[in-house]
This record gives C-alpha cells, sequence and structure tokens, in this order.
C-alpha cells in the first residue's frame, strides 16, 4: 500500500496535496477491489457455497426422529446390522468374518460371516474407529445411527459430478439439491435407519459416475476406479445386480447405436473383469459371477466385446471386403455356436443357477403371488401405485418425461446412459415399492436436466433480449437491421415479461416441491417403528414404547438360554435388545423353519404345544394391536403364517381360517381361527380389560365419536344388568353408556369388531407378560410334567363363568384417558 | 487336427457344391430419436399409471360404496386409506396428468425453436403452460383427495 504513494512522492514536487488527497480514496478503492472477484471466482464461490448448503440440508432434514424421540435404531434389519457392528468393533475384523451364531435360527444357528454384506458394517466401524482416534468418546449407536444421513450428503455430491458430466455444472447443482430432499430417498437413509440402502445408493451412484467418465475419457485410471466403487457396492448391498445387468445392457445399446469406441473398450473390460474378481472377494457373493444366471449378461458382453473388436481389428488388417464378409459370417456364426454350447452346457448341468426367485419377480411380477409367499407378503414388495410415485416424487414426476425429451435431442454416451439408467428403474420401481429407492437418483439426475434446460430457455430469452435492444440503440446502421430489430422489438416486451412470469412460476413449483417433501419426511418417513405414536384427544402426542419394554423385560427375567418363538419379524429386535436366542429371524432364509413356526402358531393348541416342545421353546412373543388399534400386529399377519405354513405342510389349509373366503375374527369366524394359538395368545384375558381412571358421568363428553358404531348386540339380560337405573338419567344417553362398555368389552379396535371367541382358555402355556398398552404379550410354555395337572390346579376359568353380568360391569370402569386416547387414535387413522 | 481337415475337405466337399443363395440377413435401420421418445413416454404412462399393480393385484375399475340412508350404490373414484393402493381409473388418470405435465414442459421447449412461424410458436407456448398449469393443479387435487391429511 505504501508502494503505490512512493513513486506520487518521487514524481514531482507538484503533486504532494494531490497524492495525499489520492491516497484516502486509493485505500478505498483497493479495499474494494481485492474484494471484488472476477466472475469466474464468483461463480466458483457461488457453487461451492451452494454445495455446502445443499451437503448440510440433506444432513438436517434426516434428523426429525433424533430431535422427536431419541437417537436410536430403527425397524426391524437395523437392529442386526447393529448387533453385528457391535461385534466387529469389540472383537475385531476376523472373528467378525468367520462368525457363527448359534443365537438365532435356533437349533440351526447361522453363518453370519458369510451371509451378509459387510459394507455397511465395516464402515460404520471404520468412522467410529477414526473418530475414536481423533479423541471423540461416541458411542457405536450414535455413529450407527448418523452413518446414512452423512452418507445421504455425500451422495448430493455425487450427484453434483454426475449432472456436471451429463449436462453441466447448473444441473448438477439441481440434482443435488433435489436428491438431499427427495422422499424417495429419504424414506431408506433417515437418522436411526442403519440399512444397508443408505450406504448402497452412495456407492451405486459412485460406480455409475466412475463408469461414466471412464467411457468418456477412455482413461485406465477411471475405469479402475469405477472398479473399486463397484467392489464397494457390491460389499453394501446385494442390489449390486441392478449394476452388473445395467452397465452391459448399456454396452450393448452403445454397439448397437455404432457408438462403440476404444474408449468403451477400455472402460467396460477393466470394469468388469476387476470388478468381478473384487467382487468374489465378498463370501456371500462367492462365484456367482460366474455361475448365476443374473450375472451371465455382464461375461455375454464381455464376450461379445471381444468379437467385435477382433472383427474390427480384422477389417483393419485386411483390406478386401468380400474376403472379410466371408470371414464375417465364419466368426459370427462359430463364436454364437460356441457361445450358445457353453450356455446350454453349463445350464443343463447346473454350473449356472437360473435366476433366483427374489430377481426373477421383478422380470415376471405375478411369479412370486403364486410361487414364493414369502417374498409376496413383504409390503414393501407390493407393486407401486400412482400415489405412491406422487408421494415420493411430487414435481419430479412431470419433469422426468421433459428431461427425457432434452436428453434425446442431445443424444451423447453420457445422456444415454441416463436414459437407460432412468428407464429401466422406473420400471423396476413400478413394479416393486421398495425400488422406488433405486430410481431416485436417476429420477432427480433427469429431471435437474429439465429445470436446468428450461430455466436457461427462459433467461436467455431475457438475457437476448437485452442484447437486442442495445445493439439496435448503439448501431442503428441500415435499415434492414433496424427494422428487423424494431419487429423482434415489438414482440419482446411480451416475451420478456411472459419469461419473467414463467420463470418465477419455476421457482414457485421448486418451492412447492421443498414443502412436500419436508411435509412428507417429517409425517411419513421419520416413524421409527419400534416406539408408536398416536394423537390424544386434545391434540397432544402419545408414545408407546412397548417393543422396548418387552425385550427388556426378556432380558431381565428370563434365563439366558431361554429361546423366544414368535413370528420372523421380530426376530432381530428380540436377539439385539433382548438377547435371547429366537427360532426364526428377518432373515428368512430357511423357508422350512418359518413353515414350521407358522404351522405352530395355526395349529390348535395340543399340536402347537408338541411342535413347541421339539424346538425347545421357552417363550412366546405375540404383538396385539387390539386395545390401542394397531394394525400391524400377529392378527392381522395371520393369514401369511397360514400360507406360509401350508405350503411347506399340507395339513394347515387357508380355507379352514376364511369364511366364504373372508377373513374375520368376530362370533362369525372359522371355528379353526376361533381355536388356533394366535387366536388365543392374542386374545387371552381380552374380555376381562379393565382400566381404572375416571367415572361414568364425565364420560359422555368424550364419546360422541362412539354413536358411529355399530355394536348394539348384547344380550338382553346382559343389557338389564349393565345399565344401573340411576346412570341412564341425567342427560346420559344409554346409548353412550352401551357404547362405553361394549367398547371395552372385548371390542377389537384393530379389527373393528367384536371378538368371537370370549373365555379364552390356555393349557399348555401361560402368561409371563404383557406390556402397558397389551401391543406385546409373552407367554411361558409349561414344562410337560406340570400341565397335566392343570384343570386340577387352577380354578380361575371356572369361576369367571359363575359370575353375573353384573357383578362383572362394576368391575368396568372405563377411564377417560383410553377412551379419549382410542377416538384420537380412529381420527388419526 | 490337420488329417482330420485334410479328410473334410475330401470327403463332403468333393461331391457337394455350397449353392449359392441369394438370402440377405434382414437390415433394419435405427428408428429416429423421437419415435423412440414417443415410445419412451406410452412406457412412462403405463409405469406411472400403476400398470403392474392393476396386473397383479386386480383391483376394480373404480370403487363402489352404499350410501347409509338411502342405500344407493355411490361410486368411489379413489381407494381411501392407503397410500399404495389404487383403482385402474384414478391410476390412469393420474399417469394422464403426468405426462401431461411433461410434455407441456416440452412444448414450451419446442415455442422457442427459432425455424417456426410466429403463431405456431405462440400457441405452442401457450398450450405448454396451460399444460403444466393443469396438470400440477390436478395432480395435488387428486393427491390432496387421496390423501385427506396432506399439508396439515
Amino acid at each position: 500500500m505504501g508502494g503505490k504513494t512512493e513513486p506520487a512522492n518521487g514524481e514531482s514536487n507538484q503533486t504532494p496535496m494531490v497524492a495525499q488527497v489520492s491516497m484516502k480514496p486509493d485505500l478505498f478503492n483497493f479495499s474494494l477491489k481485492t474484494l471484488k472477484l472476477k466472475v469466474k471466482q464468483q461463480e466458483l464461490l457461488i457453487r461451492v457455497g451452494i454445495l455446502c448448503l445443499v451437503y448440510v440440508l440433506a444432513f438436517i432434514i434426516r434428523l426429525f426422529s433424533v430431535l422427536r424421540y431419541e437417537s436410536m435404531i430403527h425397524e426391524f434389519d437395523p437392529y442386526f446390522n447393529y448387533r453385528t457392528t457391535v461385534f466387529l468393533t469389540e472383537k475385531g475384523f476376523y472373528e467378525f468374518w468367520n462368525w457363527f451364531d448359534s443365537e438365532s435360527w435356533y437349533p440351526l444357528g447361522r453363518i453370519i460371516g458369510g451371509t451378509l454384506y459387510p459394507g455397511l458394517m465395516v464402515t460404520a466401524a471404520l468412522i467410529y474407529w477414526v473418530l475414536r482416534f481423533l479423541r471423540f468418546a461416541v458411542h457405536i449407536r450414535e455413529v450407527c445411527v448418523l452413518t446414512a444421513p452423512f452418507f445421504a450428503s455425500n451422495t448430493t455430491l455425487v450427484a453434483y459430478f454426475f449432472g456436471k458430466e451429463i449436462w453441466g455444472s447448473g444441473a448438477g447443482l439441481v440434482a443435488s439439491a433435489l436428491i438431499a430432499i427427495c422422499p424417495g430417498y429419504i424414506s431408506r437413509s433417515v437418522a436411526g435407519s442403519y440399512d444397508n440402502e443408505g450406504v448402497a445408493i452412495f456407492a451405486l451412484l459412485l460406480t455409475f459416475y466412475l463408469f461414466v467418465k471412464a467411457v468418456k475419457t477412455g482413461s485406465l485410471a477411471w475405469a479402475l476406479a469405477s472398479a473399486f466403487a463397484y467392489f464397494y457396492m457390491v460389499s453394501a448391498w446385494g442390489g449390486y445386480v441392478f449394476i452388473i445387468n445395467l452397465i452391459p445392457l448399456y454396452v450393448m445399446v452403445l454397439l448397437i447405436t455404432g457408438r462403440n469406441s476404444m474408449r468403451l473398450y477400455v472402460a467396460y473390460n477393466c470394469m468388469y473383469i476387476l470388478g468381478m474378481l473384487l467382487a468374489m472377494q465378498i463370501r456371500f457373493v462367492g462365484f456367482q459371477h460366474v455361475q448365476s444366471g443374473e450375472h451371465m449378461a455382464a461375461m455375454f458382453m464381455f464376450f461379445l466385446m471381444q468379437v467385435v473388436y477382433f472383427l474390427d481389428w480384422v477389417k483393419h488388417m485386411l483390406n478386401d471386403s468380400k474376403l472379410f464378409q466371408a470371414f464375417l459370417r465364419i466368426t459370427v456364426t462359430c463364436a454364437v455356436g460356441v457361445g450358445a454350447l457353453a450356455l446350454g452346457v453349463g445350464m443343463a448341468s447346473g454350473y449356472i443357477s437360473p435366476w433366483t426367485g427374489r430377481f426373477y419377480s421383478l422380470l415376471d411380477p405375478t411369479y412370486a403371488k403364486d410361487h414364493i409367499p414369502i417374498i409376496a407378503s413383504v409390503s414393501e414388495h407390493q407393486p407401486t401405485a400412482w400415489s405412491s410415485f406422487m408421494f415420493d416424487y411430487h414435481i419430479l414426476l412431470f419433469l422426468f418425461p421433459a428431461g427425457l425429451y432434452f436428453c434425446f435431442k442431445r443424444l451423447l454416451d453420457a445422456t444415454i446412459f441416463i436414459v437407460m439408467y432412468g428407464l429401466t428403474s422406473m420400471y423396476f420401481a413400478g413394479v416393486m415399492v421398495r425400488l422406488i429407492l433405486v430410481a431416485t437418483p436417476a429420477v432427480c439426475l433427469i429431471s435437474a436436466i429439465a429445470v436446468s434446460a428450461t430455466i436457461r430457455n427462459l433467461t436467455s430469452l431475457i438475457r437476448t433480449k437485452n442484447k437486442a435492444v442495445h445493439t439496435g440503440s448503439s448501431k442503428g446502421s441500415t435499415s434492414a437491421k433496424a427494422s428487423s430489430k424494431a419487429s423482434l422489438d415489438q414482440s419482446m416486451p411480451f416475451q420478456r415479461n411472459g419469461a419473467i412470469a414463467l420463470l418465477l412460476g419455476a421457482f414457485y413449483l421448486l418451492s412447492r416441491y421443498a414443502i412436500h417433501c419436508t411435509w412428507v419426511t417429517s409425517e411419513a418417513y421419520s416413524s421409527p417403528s419400534i416406539v408408536l405414536s398416536a394423537r390424544g384427544a386434545h391434540g397432544g402426542r402419545v408414545i408407546f414404547d412397548d417393543y422396548r419394554e418387552a425385550y427388556f423385560w426378556l432380558q431381565q427375567n428370563t434365563p439366558p438360554d431361554a429361546k423366544v418363538m414368535s413370528w420372523w419379524d421380530y426376530g432381530y429386535q428380540i436377539t439385539a435388545m433382548g438377547n435371547r436366542t429366537v427360532i426364526v429371524d428377518n432373515n428368512t432364509w430357511n423357508n422350512t423353519h418359518i413353515a414350521t413356526v407358522g404351522r405352530a402358531m395355526s395349529s390348535y393348541e395340543d399340536e402347537a404345544y408338541e411342535i413347541m416342545r421339539s424346538l425347545d421353546v421357552d417363550y412366546v412373543l405375540v404383538v396385539f394391536g387390539g386395545v390401542t388399534g394397531y394394525s400391524s400386529d400377529d392378527i392381522n399377519k395371520f393369514l401369511w403364517m397360514v400360507r406360509i405354513g401350508g405350503g411347506v405342510f399340507p395339513v394347515i389349509k387357508e380355507p379352514d381360517y376364511l369364511v366364504n373366503g373372508e377373513y374375520r375374527v368376530d362370533k362369525g369366524a372359522a371355528p379353526k381361527m376361533l381355536n388356533c394359538l394366535m387366536y388365543k395368545l392374542s386374545y387371552y384375558r381380552f374380555g376381562e380389560l379393565t382400566t381404572e381412571y375416571g367415572k361414568p358421568p364425565g364420560l359422555a363428553n368424550s364419546l360422541s365419536s362412539f354413536l358411529e358404531e355399530d355394536v348394539w348386540d348384547v344380550p338382553a339380560n346382559i343389557f338389564n344388568c349393565l345399565v344401573p337405573a340411576s346412570d341412564a338419567i341425567a342427560g346420559v344417553c344409554p346409548r353412550d353408556t352401551l357404547a362405553n362398555i361394549m367398547y371395552c368389552f372385548r371390542y377389537d379396535r384393530a379389527r373393528g369388531v367384536e371378538i368371537g371367541n370370549k373365555d379364552v382358555k390356555l393349557e399348555h402355556l401361560e402368561e409371563a407378560y404383557t406390556t402397558t398398552n397389551w401391543i406385546v404379550r409373552i407367554y411361558k410354555v409349561k414344562p410337560p410334567s406340570l400341565s397335566a395337572l392343570e384343570p386340577l390346579v387352577s380354578n380361575k376359568t371356572f369361576a369367571e363363568a359363575d359370575e353375573t353380568a353384573s357383578s362383572y360391569a362394576k368391575r368396568l370402569i372405563v377411564g377417560p384417558s383410553i377412551i379419549g386416547l382410542m377416538s384420537g387414535n380412529r381420527a388419526a387413522q | 487336427m490337420d488329417p482330420l481337415l485334410h479328410l473334410l475337405k475330401i470327403v463332403p466337399y468333393s461331391f457337394l457344391r455350397v449353392p449359392r443363395t441369394r438370402l440377405k440377413l434382414p437390415s433394419f435401420s435405427l428408428p429416429s430419436a423421437m419415435t423412440v421418445y414417443a415410445l419412451v413416454l406410452l412406457t412412462y404412462f403405463m409405469v406411472v399409471s400403476g400398470f403392474v399393480y392393476d396386473v397383479i393385484v386386480e383391483p376394480p375399475g373404480i370403487g363402489s360404496t352404499q350410501d347409509r340412508v338411502t342405500g344407493a350404490v355411490r361410486p368411489v373414484v379413489f381407494l381411501p386409506g392407503r397410500v399404495n393402493g389404487q383403482y385402474i381409473i384414478e391410476g390412469l388418470s393420474s399417469g394422464f396428468m403426468f405426462v401431461l405435465g411433461g410434455i407441456g414442459i416440452v412444448f414450451m421447449d419446442l415455442a422457442l425453436d427459432r425455424n417456426r412461424a410466429k403463431s405456431v410458436k405462440v400457441s405452442f407456448a401457450s398450450a405448454g403452460i396451460s399444460s403444466v398449469v393443469i396438470a400440477y393443479v390436478m395432480s395435488m387435487l387428486f393427491l390432496r383427495i387421496k390423501i385427506p391429511a396432506y399439508l396439515s
């Protein structure tokens, strides 16, 4: 700064005053000038700023459930991942890789080291060890809960670079912003959802980005990088099959459209061979890349590329076209013949296995419904309705076809890839709801192309308007030019305003998208399924923590070697939180074992007891939603138990449990339904449900919602006993009191009916624990010596039958809190 | 291998002559990009209308409910209660709205093409804008009917 003034001083004596005066404005100008960046630097600053904001946004929008409840693992599958991660951090990688677990699938056990995808656990463990190394004393649970949002933020960065490759940096920025809040992705990567998909989508997009980069540049380094990204994807999720089929399809399309080049050759060969060799390092995948039918497309493409390039090389060497034609014919027939022969021998000898059921049902969606009930029973595997698409994508559904149009207008290698990814993934998303997740990056990228192209058009409309006015006013030379400019000038004002209005409209649509995404995340996708919540009568939130209560009870009050039988949904949670051995769990690898449990649940108590004795079962756990109106309980899943059990043991027949094809649990239900083990365990003691809060006169106000109910078929003698004369007057409508009583008198809220079999007696089991809101019920299996003495020992069931209805009713004091709770629940439903 | 080849050369090919066939592999030319795009739009319409859902779950075309007071049977267009469920007609109409919105944006882009007459450009632009507006409003309406608690 001083140097500037020196020449002024040294130059002449005339200007010392001027120099002094000019020093201050010089300083002022200088500081402004240093701050003023060049246009390119400004653009870089804006871009980096946007990316940082999007990174933070992607992380914090996924934190709703951590803020509302606590930092805990959600759902079912993440508990298994959590348990294995804890094992990994405690015992080390060698123990983890060779782990045989005898606490699940009793008595078979499970080779965990060889039947899981280790990517997620190893990633979380690495983050944990890095943080520990930096002396942050975090618990592994916090790392597990926040792994998915962290990787979602990283996915936005990869989306930016991918968008930049395909279309331009503007499209990249829009893509990263769209994918940060897209509900299709948030649904599986919310904080607490510690599942493979959280990491796998990052790996998927990274693999695709690196492969497209390799095809664009033809560089070996990028191809190697994509092979390693593919290895990470294989280690993370079984959905890697999508990559290994999409990339050969893409190569095929490029060959067909005549875009083959050395770059494609280098990229595909390197990625396939190295990726295949790396993928074989995962024990669960093993030799599937050479043995399984699902991976054969990639191998076929590999050999086809060699043939194509061989022919190309021969054509280049031979300058004679006729000879080349003959050679071409011979080679093609030979290649096709040898290939068909190899494939035929492979499939006939059984070396190459056909497509497994899970993936075959994607090609033929009707397959699972008829043949594999376990796959068909999972609610995530149902086909997608339009509302699921709208819920998860909102305006991206409009932008997707528009983006496809822009891609088709400018067909390059990269845009062909994103079009293929978008179309194939949208088809699979239509087949199975769960796969909306895989389609989300493609939809976001293509929509970003539409947004970027449209906004570019609109802003160019606004800008050229300015330029034309300027040149028109400054030059004004020849009359022709002036007239053309003048004619343009006439339409311009209308166009310019229209373009500004459309730009505002585009911003309005994008802001509505952001509002929608936030609402969906907050309401629909942030619930840890292990903790249920409902709105009480006065709008306050009520939380049911029954699951954890039951698992904690199991951990504290049962012997350490106790075996628990439940439906497979709860297996992972019982092993992770209750720390007890289970019979079947969510891995569902052994259909016969699950069918045995299903048979036990749907048989009469005696047969079920035999099965339970043979499996050494000590406790049985059922989930029951009749008191709270929780609809995902075991009675609603019961038909699947029947179907799966009946699939292996023909003695269980589904029509036995239905009445005229209808599934009922009320008086008109099938007799086998009313006496099977699941029914008994769910409704045991349900008829005597009593609560203690409040008094009858105060109930009329909160019972208005019950006037709609139709449960009026009370036998006359009970009715007369139940309604004491004093209560029936004084403004309290008898109907209210009746509803009140009927309500707690074995009215199943989840099914909406009064149950059929009122007095449930259990012979071989006894109730061990029922949670506060009756959601989880645990029963102890009695050892064989006591059950023979049961009828002589306990008389409670006979004594109950002697009570008169009036004394029964006097024990029924229904509290306003439960009623209010339930009417609030009904409104929420 | 060699004696075999010599044998092959002599045995069949000495008395057999390969006929000169005039068969040609049918040559196919690739369709234009916009033809493919039209097909893609059609498949997109089918997928997004829940076509696979219709084929597998086989819902009725339109639902019905009985009026409690009069006993008349009233049609129900939108399947209530679940997000992932639909009747056939509601799926098709929603899918049509989505495709309409997409086509609207395409029309808006076509309106900026310099090689067309001004009136054509103006009509493209107005058709595009109205399509997008109608598609968005209708889709929001459908969503609100389907999910009553939307945005509350």
